[in-house]
């Protein structure tokens, strides 16, 4: 017997650990990098096209000079309406599903349903977004079409982000609301929808940022390479940042060199600023969290 | 959800307010080939300047993307590289289409090779040669060639995605109406992106019209026959049809235009609209257009 004092295999079990300690932090480096180089790249080669005048401005002169603000305006449109079409939605099937739905054959398909969902490829979504809202529908290549799609597409992001959050709120809430006669509905008003409200918002701000980057399923519903005006409806069509970018990147000849990075930077700027939005909200519900 | 709902009252309030505030203007869809997007998109900004109850919204796609679209008439001119088929023609009209040719400009199509390849004039026998099935040039070597960035020796054959106009006009000029191109090229999905790889690659050979140019890229000179003289794509030289491979690039609309689209494709056809045209690098329909 040796007692409690160090032995050998208690230096080198201490010595393992610490090596494994660092192989897991190099692991999570390595996980950061790719967005510090995207991210420096894009400021190093980008930066300096960005301008107040180049997010307020038309391109002109083929493409290759002015501005943006047609992609830009475009995107919030595409991002707006399909927010109107999937929140709605979404919050209401995650509210079936976790607070009303019992645990049965029914519920367990439509939950494999939207994990299916989101695992379809967004060009799979594209065509059938041409085939539905484009042609069945007859909404036409427009803003409408491109938005369903597009809410079609980040609807799973909105329901499993909002089922999450509902699920969080201890069921013991819930009991003592109802023990005191109030109805599901009311209970869900008063009770769950305030406490989870601060994971539904990072659910739809993810999706905010998601919609904003994607390209295939707004390329063929609703986006084009140019126009000269402005949307002003949802039956227009409209530019949008991500094929923006793809367009100034492969298909216009004489872009200077430092325009697509430009937008690429734009695109990432405002992704990160809505990401950032939703995780300081979400701080700021937590701390006024009573339990 | 109160700040939900203050939000799609602001977004709701915005799109009223846009709509409100607009008048009707009339929108034209332009869609098509590659080729031409370029010049569309021109045409679309400077006309926008005269005409502001016009918005023409131009996307690309390829030929057979915008003949598609006139197929199923989801579009008011379609741009293509090639002439419609008759096969295409009767589908059209069995869907109640009757499409219209017109043609608006001539494009010289390049063969481009890396600047370090010292051939610069090729026989239409040798493209067979180099990209057809049938062809047996499959190394540099074979045209008694070193180019001194490609060890390999291997001709890299830089084609078209196959609903280019370019790849089909290519297709029956070069490998003729039964010819098919051989296994293993390269199919580029825009213009661009053709002189792009080919200018990063020494051992490639592709082709592309002549108005995706770059002065970091090499332009085969192309004779009709092995011992012909060869002919350097130019503006000039598509015009007197001296250049072997030059073709008609054609706007197609569903009937004899009318109203605002036969405004528009007047203005395109004017000198206003050519002059346009021989700036981007294509051959104009008639001649002194810019003075």
């Amino acid at each position: 017997m040796e007692g409690f004092g160090i032995s050998k295999t208690n230096i080198q079990s201490k010595r393992v650990e610490k090596l494994f300690r660092i192989i897991f932090l190099g692991m999570t480096l390595i996980l950061i990098l790719p967005v510090l180089v995207i991210l420096g790249t894009l400021i190093v080669k980008g930066g300096s096209v960005l301008s107040l005048d180049f997010f307020l401005e038309n391109p002109t002169n083929g493409m290759t000079a002015g501005g943006i603000f047609p992609a830009l305006l475009g995107t919030i449109w595409l991002v707006s309406v399909a927010l109107l079409i999937s929140v709605p939605i979404g919050v209401a099937a995650a509210i079936y599903l976790n607070e009303y739905a019992g645990d049965n054959i029914l519920t367990r398909i439509i939950n494999l349903a939207i994990i299916n969902l989101a695992g379809v490829p967004s060009i799979v979504h594209a065509l059938f977004g041409v085939g539905a809202f484009v042609m069945f529908f007859k909404f036409g290549t427009s803003i409408l079409a491109a938005s369903f799609t597009l809410a079609i597409m980040t609807m799973p992001v909105v329901i499993v982000a909002t089922k999450e959050s509902l699920q969080a709120v201890p069921i013991a809430f819930r009991e003592a609301c109802w023990n005191m006669g109030a109805t599901r509905w009311q209970t869900i008003k008063k009770v769950v929808l305030p406490n989870s409200l601060s994971g539904i918002l990072t659910g739809i701000i993810l999706e905010v940022s998601r919609t904003a980057g994607e390209t295939a399923p707004i390329m063929f519903t609703g986006a084009v390479f140019f126009s000269p005006f402005l949307p002003e409806g949802v039956f227009d069509q409209t530019m949008a940042m991500s094929l923006h970018l793809f367009v100034v990147a492969t298909q216009v000849p004489g872009v200077p060199e430092n325009l697509p990075y430009g937008v690429a930077l734009t695109l990432i700027g405002m992704v990160l600023i809505m990401n950032s939005v939703s995780i300081a909200f979400r701080f700021y519900l937590r701390g006024k969290k009573k339990w | 959800m109160k700040i939900t709902t203050i939000k799609s009252t602001v977004i709701a309030g915005l799109i009223l307010t846009i709509n409100i505030s607009s008048f009707a203007r009339l929108a034209i869809q332009n869609k098509g080939s590659d080729t031409l997007v370029n010049v569309a998109q021109a045409w679309a900004e400077e006309y926008s300047k005269k005409n502001k109850n016009v918005a023409v919204a131009v996307s690309g796609g390829g030929s057979g993307t915008g003949i598609a679209a006139m197929i199923n008439g989801t579009v008011d001119i379609a741009n293509a590289s090639r002439k419609m088929k008759a096969k295409e023609i009767k589908l059209a009209k069995s869907k109640g289409q009757n499409p219209i040719e017109h043609v608006v400009g001539f494009d010289a199509l390049a063969v481009y090779v890396h600047k370090s390849n010292p051939k610069k004039n090729i026989s239409i026998p040798t493209l067979a040669r180099i990209f057809g099935r049938k062809g047996t040039v499959k190394k540099w070597s074979q045209l008694g060639i070193t180019i001194p960035g490609c060890p390999s020796d291997k001709i890299v054959a830089v084609s078209r995605q196959n609903n280019s106009g370019t790849y089909a006009y290519f297709k029956k000029i070069i490998l003729g109406k039964k010819g098919k191109y051989r296994m293993g090229t390269l199919d580029m999905h825009g213009s661009k992106d053709v002189v792009d790889l080919v200018e990063k690659t020494p051992c490639a050979i592709g082709y592309s019209g002549l108005a995706y140019a770059t002065e970091h890229v090499g332009v085969g000179c192309i004779s009709k026959s092995e011992d012909g003289n060869c002919v350097m794509p130019s503006v000039k030289t598509a015009i007197n049809k001296t250049y072997p491979i030059a073709r008609p690039l054609f706007m197609y609309t569903n009937g004899e235009p009318k109203g605002e689209i036969k405004v528009y494709l007047d203005w395109i056809k004017s000198n206003t609209g050519q002059c346009i045209i021989l700036k981007k690098g294509y051959a104009p329909i008639k001649n002194g257009v810019c003075s």
